[in-house]
Order: structure tokens, then C-alpha cells, then sequence
């Protein structure tokens, strides 16, 4: 247990110092592209001295490295600066928008997690049969195609031609939920509301399945590949010696030794999806961080900029820190490592 | 008869695509109940492949193509179904693998990896039980502080270790028949010979019949009372140990012999990749038991 403190302690501390480093990134290259924020902010109108008070007010005058200070000490309060673009606090907007981004990505990777890897066992299991070849021709084609196009094509097929799902939005419009998380699914249930629930599922569903499609087809090939390796370790043959039935072989002897180098990259996967999430939900108009953040960048908005890249840079962050934990404790060789090491 | 194991003009080929490729041509091999038999030759020359017919895995491949009985208590593992031929593994046979420390699995205990094994005799046995049985399996091969290993994984453990833990897993269950696949050929000579030497010990205790497959003629002397020599696919030569040494009678067998290492240094022998007089009939010493 200590060992996997110590891990967490030193993730954590690496974590700080990328979080300093991208702060830093995206603070200078908000402020090198070209255009004025202030001139943007206030219009094709506004006179000289209205851009220059505005442009005092947001210390743009003065030097970068003053204006960094002065945001990392803003910063340290908790205090994002205001969004010239919803003229509210940056801390507000991201704690509206954030929460439909998370839940949309969170169902969106337990989907991709929940049918990836046991499409990736069948294969492995089946290898060279009819199985294998049919989950790596849908991998394939599931890889082939981002998430947005997916969305596109899941919306003609399941909302338009065939009109199972909605097709654009969070919840039907006739629910009143009262906002606690902010995730409208936990909500629903909290406030005992079945029928809002079964909206608010029933809307997620085709922009978490499109988002997910491609993840699905990276984890099944990834899981499938590393597991054929592990097929061919004497304790593979060694379990069939003992007459272990095959299909717990695959789900247990095989999988498990096989699923800690497939777990980086599915942790890389679903922290992208953050990134893919923008332009899925520009597909399905869903009311997430995405439409947020592309009309920030557009109005050159530096507070609200900063604010959606720090936080989207943290979530990586934190997925990456529980994937580290999940490996050590997968891993008995790194887990006991880290002990002695400490 | 009480023959353990009873392989009657057994032929394995493979076939591809384009050809079939022969392997074992026709291979008469009998071990009775708790005798020690060595299987003897060079690499490629059918050795492996027919311990794995034995255990019934082959057969389950689709390029292979198995011919002959291969008669195990009786019955005939080459007609037997999946199922049956899976139920007979791991409780009437059992196999050692030549690495002991990569055959055994990296991210189970090597607790949890003998509770499976002492499952597949007896799927109902209590936790208690089965704790009582491994740590007791595990003294019997020797192992110093038993609970300590039993919580540990096979790389927290040193290669003698893992393979007396092989050799008491492959024990546990009582099998009649014991494969061992060049066993230890992965660890240094001395803990080899250990390991050997207690593996003798623990299956003539247990009266279990061992194939004892393996390259090294020195080690098979030491451990089996009879002997069969393979050259590619065909038994050229069998007999008791003592008389097979004695007097190796097959130009193979000569070959073998002539090519183990002398320390008296006159550098190293050379066995000819083929030769003519390796195809001569087979020789059998004595009376088969």
C-alpha cells in the first residue's frame, strides 16, 4: 500500500509541473496570434480610448511575464478572470459546461472499455477463425472513420431514417431537473425522476456510441494483438497442459497478463476523447464544453481560453494518474518494485 | 496389460497449404505403471511433438494430421472427444516444461496457481483444504518457508524454486503419467541436477510413470530405466538404460554417444547433419518388459 502512495505522491508532483508547463504554453501563444482582444471584445465601433482602458483593465499593456504573475496569483484564488464572451466568471461557465462534456465521455469510455476489450478476447480466443476476422474487419472500420463522422453517419441512420433516438440535445424539454452535479444522469436520479432518466439516457446513447466507435476498434485490436503475444508464453501451453477449458484461459490466464500494456494506451484513448467530444457535439448540439470552447478561441476570449485548456489538460492528467494506479495494481512486478525502490 | 502408456504406429504430419510435412513416422513406444522411460534425440527430431499427441493437444490443431493408438489407461487418446482427452490433463497426466520460471504465470501468486491446479481434481475442496495441501505439496519438494512462497509470484522466486514448484504442482493431483519436457534445460547444470535428482525421488515415491524427454545423455542415464532414441520421426533404438550405454548398437545411437563432450579436451565432436547408415533398422535391446 505504501508503494502505491509513493507512485500516486510522484504522479501527482509531475502532474503540478506539466499543469505550470502548458499554463505557460498556452498563455503565450493566446497572447502571440494575432488580433487584439480588447479591439475583438468591444466591437468594430469602439473608440481609441475604450480599447486602451479595456486594454489596461486586462493588464495587456504590460509585460508577459507581468501578466503571467498576475494570473497565476489570480489563479491561486480560484479566480479564472471573466469571459468577455458570457461576461461571467470563466469558473462559472466551465462548471456549467463542463459536467454534459464529462458524462458524455465517461459513458463514451465505459463503452469502449466494456465492448472493446471482450471483442479483443473473442478474437484472441478464436485467432485465425471466423470471430477473429469479423471483429477485425469492424475494428478496422470503426478506426477508420473520427468519432464526428461517425456521429454524422449514426444520426442519418438511427435519429433521421430510422427515428430511435433524438436526434440533438441533453433531455427532452419538458423536464425540470434541478442541476446538483451537473451530470444530468446522476441528477435525474437523485431527484427520483424515472421519466426524465430514461430522456436523459435515451439522448446520450448516439453521441456516446459514435464518440466511442473508434476507441471500440483501437481496444479490440490492441487487446487481440497483445493477447495473441501472451498465446504464445509457455504458461499459455502450460495452462492447456493442466486442461484449463480454453475460454477461461483466454478471460483470465491470457487476458490479465495481456490487458497491463493494453491499458496505457486505452487510458491515451479515453483522455482524447476529450478532444474528439468538440466536434461530436457540434454534431448532436449537445451543450458541452465544446461549443464553449470554439467560441472563446473564435472571440479570442484569453481568460475563458485558458480556463477550457487548463481544465481539459488536468482531466488528462487525472485519467493518466489513475491508469498508472490501475497498472501498478495489475502488475505484481511493478508493485513490489516501487516498494522496494521507496 | 497394465501399460500407462501404450503409442502404437503413431504418424503425425502437418499439412500447409501447399505440402504435407511428415514428422513422426510411425512411433511404437509402451511405459508401464511407475517406470521411467527417456525419449532421446536431437532438436526437430519428434520429440515434443509427441508428448504434446500424449496430452492430447495436437490433435486439437488444425493443420495436424494424427495417425495410430495412442492407448493411456486403456484408452485411445487419438479417438477420445475434446472433452474427455481436456479431463484427462492435469489430473491423470500432467506436463513439466523446460522453463520452469516463464511457465508458470506472471500476475497470478503462486498460491492462486495451485489452487487451480488442485481444482481440476476436485473443483468443490475447501480454501482450508487446499492450503493445507500446498503448503504440504511444497514441503515435500523442500521448499523452505512454504506460506511465504505460496504468497509470492514466480518472479520473486528463483528459477530451482519455481521448478520444485512445478514439479509439486505437477505431482499434486496424483497423475499416473508424468511428461517432463527437457526439464530445467532454462536453469544452471547444478540446480538442474538438483532438481532432477528430487524429481526422481518424488516420482518413485509416488509410483508415477515418467516420458522423460531430453537431449542430454548423461542427464537420461542417471534417471531412466529404459530408453527409446528418436532420429527424425522413427525409434532407431531402445532398451534398458544399463544395456542400451553399454552396448548402443544403432550407428545414430553411436553418433550421439561419440558427440557428448569428453573433458579430456579433443575438442568437440561432430555428428553429421545425415547420414545413410542413420537410416538402418531399428535395434531393440533385451526383452521388453
Amino acid at each position: 500500500m505504501a508503494s502505491v502512495i509513493g507512485l500516486l505522491f510522484r504522479r501527482l508532483l509531475i502532474s503540478f509541473i506539466v499543469l505550470i508547463g502548458v499554463s505557460m504554453l498556452i498563455f503565450a501563444i493566446a497572447r502571440v496570434i494575432p488580433g487584439d482582444p480588447a479591439r475583438i471584445a468591444l466591437g468594430p465601433n469602439a473608440k481609441a480610448e475604450q480599447i486602451e482602458q479595456l486594454r489596461a483593465e486586462m493588464h495587456l499593456d504590460e509585460s508577459l511575464p507581468v501578466q503571467y504573475a498576475q494570473f497565476l496569483s489570480d489563479l491561486s484564488r480560484g479566480d479564472l478572470g471573466t469571459s468577455l464572451y458570457t461576461n461571467r466568471p470563466v469558473t462559472t461557465d466551465i462548471v456549467q459546461f463542463l459536467p454534459a462534456t464529462l458524462e458524455l465521455v465517461f459513458l463514451a469510455g465505459l463503452i469502449m472499455v466494456l465492448v472493446g476489450l471482450p471483442l479483443g478476447i473473442l478474437a484472441a480466443r478464436y485467432q485465425g477463425r471466423w470471430p477473429d476476422h469479423l471483429v477485425r474487419i469492424l475494428a478496422l472500420l470503426t478506426v477508420s472513420a473520427p468519432g464526428f463522422v461517425w456521429a454524422v453517419i449514426l444520426m442519418l441512420l438511427f435519429a433521421f431514417y430510422l427515428p430511435l433516438f433524438p436526434i440533438a440535445g441533453r433531455i427532452a424539454d419538458i423536464h425540470e431537473v434541478q442541476r446538483i452535479t451537473g451530470f444530468l444522469i446522476i441528477d435525474t436520479l437523485l431527484a427520483g425522476n424515472v421519466a426524465a432518466f430514461g430522456s436523459a439516457i435515451h439522448h446520450i446513447i448516439l453521441p456516446a456510441v459514435a464518440l466511442s466507435l473508434s476507441g471500440i476498434g483501437q481496444a479490440a485490436r490492441l487487446t487481440r494483438a497483445n493477447m495473441v503475444e501472451t498465446y504464445k508464453k509457455p504458461y499459455i501451453e502450460m495452462a492447456h497442459a493442466y486442461g484449463f477449458f480454453p475460454n477461461r484461459i483466454a478471460r483470465s490466464y491470457a487476458f490479465k497478463p495481456s490487458l497491463i500494456p493494453s491499458l496505457t494506451i486505452i487510458g491515451l484513448d479515453f483522455a482524447a476523447m476529450l478532444g474528439n467530444a468538440f466536434l461530436v457535439e457540434a454534431v448532436f448540439a449537445w451543450p458541452g464544453l465544446s461549443r464553449y470552447g470554439v467560441a472563446v478561441i473564435l472571440r479570442k476570449d484569453l481568460n475563458a481560453i485558458m480556463g477550457t485548456v487548463l481544465i481539459i489538460a488536468l482531466t488528462f492528467l487525472i485519467v493518466n494518474i489513475i491508469v498508472d494506479l490501475l497498472i501498478a495494481f495489475l502488475n505484481p512486478r511493478i508493485r513490489y518494485s516501487t516498494r522496494e525502490a521507496s | 496389460m497394465s501399460s500407462v502408456l501404450n503409442i502404437n504406429n503413431l504418424t503425425l504430419s502437418f499439412k500447409t497449404l501447399m505440402q504435407r510435412v511428415d514428422v513422426l513416422h510411425g512411433i511404437d513406444l509402451r511405459i508401464e505403471a511407475g517406470e521411467k522411460v527417456a525419449l532421446v534425440g536431437e532438436s526437430g527430431s519428434g520429440k515434443s511433438v509427441t508428448a504434446r499427441i500424449i496430452l492430447g493437444l495436437l490433435q486439437e490443431t488444425r493443420s495436424a494430421v494424427v495417425h495410430g493408438s495412442v492407448l493411456f489407461d486403456g484408452k485411445d487418446i487419438n479417438t477420445l472427444t475434446r472433452k474427455e482427452r481436456a479431463a484427462l490433463r492435469g489430473t491423470a497426466m500432467s506436463m513439466i516444461f523446460q522453463d520452469p520460471s516463464s511457465s508458470l504465470n506472471p500476475v497470478f501468486t503462486i498460491g492462486h496457481q495451485f489452487t487451480e491446479v488442485l481444482k481440476r481434481r476436485e473443483a468443490k475442496i475447501s480454501q482450508a483444504d487446499c492450503k493445507k495441501r500446498c503448503l504440504k505439496a511444497l514441503i515435500e519438494v523442500a521448499i523452505p518457508e512454504p506460506a511465504r512462497v505460496l504468497s509470492s509470484y514466480p518472479f520473486q522466486l528463483s528459477g530451482g524454486m519455481n521448478q520444485r514448484v512445478m514439479i509439486a504442482m505437477a505431482l499434486a493431483n496424483q497423475p499416473s503419467l508424468l511428461l517432463a519436457d527437457e526439464p530445467g534445460t532454462a536453469l544452471d547444470v547444478s540446480v538442474q541436477a538438483q532438481t532432477l535428482k528430487l524429481m526422481h525421488k518424488m516420482v518413485t515415491n509416488h509410483n508415477t510413470a515418467v516420458l522423460f524427454i531430453s537431449h542430454n545423455l548423461g542427464v537420461v542415464r542417471e534417471f531412466a530405466d529404459r530408453v527409446y532414441v528418436i532420429y527424425r520421426g522413427n525409434i532407431v533404438e531402445d532398451g534398458p538404460t544399463a544395456a542400451l550405454f553399454a552396448n548402443p548398437t544403432h550407428p545414430y545411437t553411436r553418433a550421439l554417444m561419440a558427440a557428448v563432450p569428453r573433458i579430456t579436451g579433443t575438442g568437440l565432436p561432430q555428428v553429421p547433419e545425415f547420414s545413410d547408415e542413420f537410416l538402418a533398422p531399428r535395434v531393440s535391446h533385451g526383452v521388453n518388459p
